[in-house]
């Protein structure tokens, strides 16, 4: 085990999410299991990243890819057993890797036998678990999430006759935490799990939790009592854990998850993310400086969480009209890329599997405030497939090597959970591990080299930031610092040359080293620095007074 | 007796002739350089008249209204006149060489004289010509402004501005010429003082109305004129 | 300037227009935020050097109280850059200084707004520029709803004219607020008039001349009602300059073309028909009477030289006429001009003077203009410049003979 010896670890931590179920499969059933994901852990711990994030792997029916749960407290048998994940976690810590797993607080499966109890009859004492109504006009100014194949937040039962609450998917009912015994029981979930030696929570769905007439059943006050409570109980048994809230608001509507740091130690940010794209299509970097100038400041001990990807669309609910039609018509021009208010794609087909870009997206990704999350596969450049259905496009199996199913099952290609990616691009003779490994100019390599140059830094994920704002909009500027360490970012968003002068006045007399190559450019003086970048280039300086 | 007369008679008669027969050739010689100096006077004057076509001299002249006089005058074109003119002082200029050759003591001073006072003549002639163009354009030009700005009695300030310039030129170009300096400088600067003393005693007097509009219309922008309801022609 | 390759570039020349610019200046960043927000976009204001607070007031234009109100996000950083330009105030000199940045910032499509255009809304940028941005035209002219006794020397003589010998009907040939492609100009560019001293006031008529000579393809686009600008008597003969200045000059270099051109063609226009408002505007003609008058009697040197001997004798019999009497007619307007056009050609005084000497003339023609037109509805006032335009076109000839004949 490891004892948190910092308990701000994950402002330092690399994460990096992964399905069990797509990662390595050792039992040739053609899903990837947890004993497989042990035996990669190697390859985890040369990329350099220290924590893995698991995607729901507990039993469920899988209609929504886990996160409809029916067990809390197993393991689905598609990837092994309890004391797979056991073993798995017990490798993990020894690697020095934490683990955070999902928990989806929310809602749970109708296959749940506590759901199926519930809907039995009207009278049943877990009846209150769930939010029932005779009518399905409550709570009418929530807004449905899952705009692509729900009609209604309520569904009816034929069973029990009567409608239930789900903000998700019919399939998923919400469980109501007015309910004292629905917050101790999950209290006891997650000491089931934290006990075992899990690091920390990925809490799914948390600005739903409550719900009352008159409101939109987000961000209400009561949810946030919850929360603190769960964290409070958390630090007092088991100090130095870590939960990470999904709440795709608005910054300032993130503000209260952080509270006083008595709520999330962190929090995705999710407005930032489709704006990164945004500037780079417009070559501006205005959208990019504008969002990160709204977001409110954070208690000490918390932490945004960054991303350029993950496992759901690239969701474009935290923009406005112009901006998503904007990002459609550049990022998703085939309406099929198009998922509910988001764009189902990887982030290699995103930019045109442009590898300059791919660099540049990744740079500012660890540069910038926050703890950076790599999606599986994006490390090596995946492509994805979007004639799978829902989301499942960018869900496809990591490619180890060129043999036999992309290295990934010995099973039968028929058998695989989802297909292969098989097209010359992105197929997985193109693009695995293994060949990236052997040139050191790959794409796995180069990733490498800047996980390890971030965590060099603590500046990048402990520091403040100061936007510079050069005549040229098109490079983004901005200056990192803790302590006396400071840190210089200079990214060009364009793809031609770009000639950039900076105001660098109030560093006179430093000279910049760059990093990666540690190489020395000239001293600071009084006139502006002027800096050439070529097309998606970008700079990391450190500062010192020699 | 009789034959020391005759002795100096004959001498004398030797002496003429041998005078005569020394003069002869330079007679020659001057009659050669009079004869080639009409040609050379001749090729002068056809290039002349070439170039000044090609610089259409003639158009400028126009412009200057020497055209019209010199039409008015019965004389040729300026272009066709002043070559002529060239020609007439090349070929003098030949024949007074040619005439020094001839040695008669006391003209050659005045042949040096001519050829100084050559120069300036022609500068006395652009100066008039240069003038009259002036005096033609700007006399013009304060027509029209006149005409433009509704001041009263447009050509009065033409003509007025016409002459002084014309003034100006000849007084210049006499100045030039050597003829009558200071009595043409005193006589221009009495004319010019008086013409400017009456202009300033009419506007400070007289012209009250009118340099007030002047100026008010200069300096003050904002307070435009109210005719009623005006339509500017624009 | 740091701005790189743009899509839209929007030119406003400025020369001590303080009380003006700023709802302008705000209007046309409105206007490029709502029509084309996905565009790069630039503000470039060249002004003459002023010395009132133009220049500040340019760049301090924001449009922030408007952006919160009609939750507008703008996508794009967007440029304003404001610029001085050397030699003085001159329309020319601002208009090549907004072309060639034009050209070097590889725009495709260039607006050029006037700094006094008070009536401006943003959807003046649409219509100036759709045709130009989607619809490859070279040169968008305006429409504007004018009023009936507004922008006469356009109605009486540049409109007419231009449409005579370029064969385009245009209505305004010496636009206040155009737009042009970036083809059109790095065409403009390479013109040889630069060099020329009437470029600094004449430039924007040979913009439409050099459009329509090159082969350019032309449109008008209706914007809307026109302020109406106060001018004062004085203010006639620099925009006679910069107009008929600019159009006689440009007779010369295009002799080629224009006569061979025969009648006129319609340009595709946008949005809404030419318009008048016919707002009743008490009217003094008297003064323009008497100017005439006074500078046919007083000009008679020059105009001696310059018109020909008929033209000259009708004009003095004009003028000797009792004011009730006086009509300026369509036909002896168009002789007048046309002589001044060929004695222009053949610089028989200095054209400047020519120019000037056409001023009072005019006021004639104006005067006969408003006494036809006082009570006169939209229709008729239409009618009578279509008249007299086509007077311009069947005299066409007259001019030809005038240009190559004896002096």
């Amino acid at each position: 085990m490891t004892p948190p010896q910092d308990a701000l670890w994950y402002k330092d931590a690399i994460i990096y999410q992964v399905h069990p179920r797509a990662f390595y499969d050792s039992n040739g059933d053609g899903i990837g299991d947890f004993r497989g994901l042990a035996q990669k852990l190697p390859y985890l711990q040369d990329l350099g990243i220290n924590t893995i994030w698991l995607m729901p792997f507990f039993p469920s029916p899988l209609r929504d890819d886990g996160y409809d749960i029916s067990d809390y407290r197993s393991v689905h048998p598609n990837y092994g057993t309890l004391e797979d994940f056991k073993s798995f976690l017990a490798a993990a810590h020894e690697r020095k890797l934490r683990v955070i797993i999902e928990l989806v607080l929310n809602h749970t499966s109708d296959q749940h036998p506590w759901f199926q109890e519930s809907r039995s009859s009207r009278v049943n004492p877990r009846r209150d678990w769930y939010v029932w109504s005779e009518s399905d006009t409550r709570y009418r100014e929530a807004r449905i999430i899952f705009l692509d194949t729900e009609l209604s937040n309520w569904a009816w039962d034929p069973v029990s006759k009567e409608y239930y609450w789900h903000r998700f998917f019919s399939h998923q009912p919400d469980l109501n935490y007015d309910n004292p015994a629905v917050r101790e029981e999950m209290w006891s979930v997650m000491k089931f799990w934290l006990d075992m030696g899990v690091d920390g929570f990925r809490l799914d769905a948390v600005p739903y939790l409550i719900e009352r007439d008159g409101t939109n059943c987000e961000n209400l006050p009561e949810t946030h009592v919850i929360i603190k409570a769960l964290r409070r109980r958390v630090d007092q048994e088991f100090p130095g854990r870590m939960l990470l809230a999904e709440a795709n608001q608005w910054p300032a509507d993130l503000r209260p998850y952080f509270a006083q740091g008595d709520e999330f130690q962190m929090a995705f940010h999710f407005p930032l993310m489709p704006r990164m794209f945004m500037g780079l299509k417009l070559e501006d970097r205005k959208p990019i400086t504008e969002i990160l100038q709204q977001t409110p400041q954070i208690p000490e001990n918390c932490q945004w969480c960054l991303f350029l990807r993950n496992h759901d669309e690239l969701t474009l609910e935290m923009v406005t009209d112009l901006e998503r039609d904007y990002m459609y018509d550049e990022y998703a021009s085939d309406k099929a890329m198009r998922l509910n208010l988001g764009i189902r794609r990887r982030l290699a087909p995103l930019l045109d599997n442009d590898r300059r870009r791919i660099e540049l997206m990744n740079g500012l990704l660890m540069s910038l405030p926050g703890t950076p999350i790599i999606y599986y596969g994006d490390e090596i450049g995946m492509g994805d497939n979007i004639k799978l259905g829902d989301r499942n496009g960018v869900r496809t199996p990591m490619q180890w090597d060129g043999s036999w199913n992309g290295g990934f099952s010995a099973a039968d290609p028929e058998a695989l959970y989802s297909p292969l990616m098989l097209n010359p691009v992105y197929g997985f003779q193109a693009v695995n591990v293994a060949s990236q490994k052997r040139f050191d100019h790959s794409l796995l390599r180069w990733m490498q080299r800047l996980i390890s140059v971030r965590k060099s830094v603590p500046a990048f994920g402990r520091g403040s930031i100061e936007f510079l704002y050069p005549a040229n909009h098109r490079v983004l500027a901005y200056v990192r610092k803790l302590g006396k360490e400071t840190v210089l970012t200079v990214n060009n968003l364009s793809s031609s040359a770009q000639a950039v002068e900076l105001d660098l006045r109030q560093y006179k007399g430093n000279i910049l080293i760059e990093m990666f190559g540690r190489n020395i450019f000239p001293r600071v003086g009084e006139l502006p620095y002027l800096l050439t970048l070529g097309p998606y280039q970008f700079y990391w300086f450190r500062l010192r007074k020699i | 007796m009789w034959q020391i007369v005759v002795t100096e008679l004959t001498q004398a008669t030797h002496e003429i002739v041998a005078e005569i027969a020394r003069f002869l050739p330079r007679l020659v010689v001057m009659l050669i350089i009079v004869l080639i100096g009409w040609g050379a006077a001749y090729l002068v004057k056809w290039i002349l008249r070439s170039i000044l076509r090609l610089a259409k001299f003639d158009r400028l002249s126009q412009h200057a209204g020497a055209a019209q006089l010199l039409h008015k005058a019965d004389l040729p074109s300026p272009t066709e006149l002043l070559s002529r003119f060239v020609f007439w002082l090349a070929w003098l200029a030949f024949i007074l060489i040619g005439v020094s050759v001839l040695g008669i003591v006391g003209l050659e001073e005045h042949v040096a004289r001519f050829f100084g006072f050559l120069p300036r003549l022609f500068a006395a002639f652009f100066v008039f010509f240069f003038g009259l163009l002036a005096a033609s354009f700007f006399s013009r030009a304060a027509l029209l402004a006149a005409v433009n700005a509704d001041l009263p009695s447009p050509q009065l300030i033409s003509s007025t501005i016409y002459t002084l310039i014309i003034l100006l030129a000849v007084s210049m170009g006499f100045e030039e010429l050597g003829v009558a300096e200071t009595t043409v400088v005193v006589a221009f600067g009495i004319i010019f003082g008086a013409l400017m003393m009456g202009l300033a005693l009419a506007f400070g007097l007289g012209g009250r109305e009118l340099a007030r509009r002047f100026l008010e219309r200069r300096f003050s922008r904002e307070k435009k004129e109210e005719r009623e309801d005006e339509l500017s022609p624009l | 300037m740091n701005v790189g390759e743009v899509d839209i570039l929007v030119g406003v020349p400025t020369f001590n227009d303080a009380k003006t610019v700023a709802p302008v200046v705000q209007a046309i960043r409105a206007g490029l935020l709502k029509y084309f927000p996905r565009q790069r976009a630039v503000i470039i204001n060249a002004d003459g050097g002023s010395k009132d607070p133009t220049q500040e007031l340019v760049r301090a234009a924001s449009i922030t109280d408007m952006v919160r109100a009609a939750n507008i996000h703008a996508l794009r950083t967007l440029h304003c850059i404001s610029t001085q330009y050397a030699g003085g105030a001159a329309s020319g000199t601002a208009l090549h200084t907004i072309v060639a940045a034009a050209d070097l910032l590889r725009a495709r499509a260039c607006a050029v707004i006037s700094a006094d255009s008070l009536s401006i809304t943003p959807e003046w940028l649409e219509g100036l520029l759709r045709p130009v941005h989607r619809e490859s035209f070279d040169l968008v002219t305006p429409l504007y709803r004018r009023h009936k006794f507004d922008g006469l020397l356009v109605r009486n003589l540049v409109y007419p004219m231009t449409r005579a010998v370029y064969a385009k009907r245009i209505r305004e040939p010496h636009p206040p607020d155009f737009a042009f492609s970036g083809r059109l100009a790095g065409h403009f560019l390479g013109e040889e008039i630069w060099t020329q001293d009437i470029a600094r006031t004449g430039a924007e008529m040979f913009l439409t001349v050099s459009a329509i000579t090159g082969g350019f393809s032309v449109a008008q686009s209706y914007l809307g009602p026109k302020a109406r600008v106060e001018h004062s008597s004085s203010d006639l003969v620099p925009a006679m300059r910069q107009t008929v200045g600019g159009l006689f000059w440009s007779l010369d270099p295009n002799f080629a073309f224009w006569s061979a051109q025969n009648g006129s063609q319609a340009v595709p226009t946008f949005g809404a028909d030419y318009e008048i408002a016919l707002e009743p505007l008490r009217v003094n003609r008297k003064h323009l009477h008497q100017m005439f008058v006074r500078g046919v009697a007083d000009l008679e040197p020059v105009l001696k030289t310059i018109l020909s001997a008929s033209t000259l004798a009708e004009l003095q019999r004009v003028a000797a006429l009792p004011e009730d009497d006086f009509c300026y007619s369509d036909e002896l307007w168009v002789r007048t001009v046309y002589d001044l056009a060929a004695a222009h050609h053949k610089t028989v005084i200095s054209r400047d003077h020519i120019v000037q000497a056409l001023a009072p003339l005019y006021r004639g023609k104006t005067y006969t203009f408003l006494a036809q037109n006082r009570e006169a509805p939209a229709e008729e006032l239409e009618r009578n410049v279509e008249s007299l335009s086509q007077t311009f076109e069947r005299m066409k000839p007259y001019l030809l003979e005038q240009w190559n004949g004896q002096k």
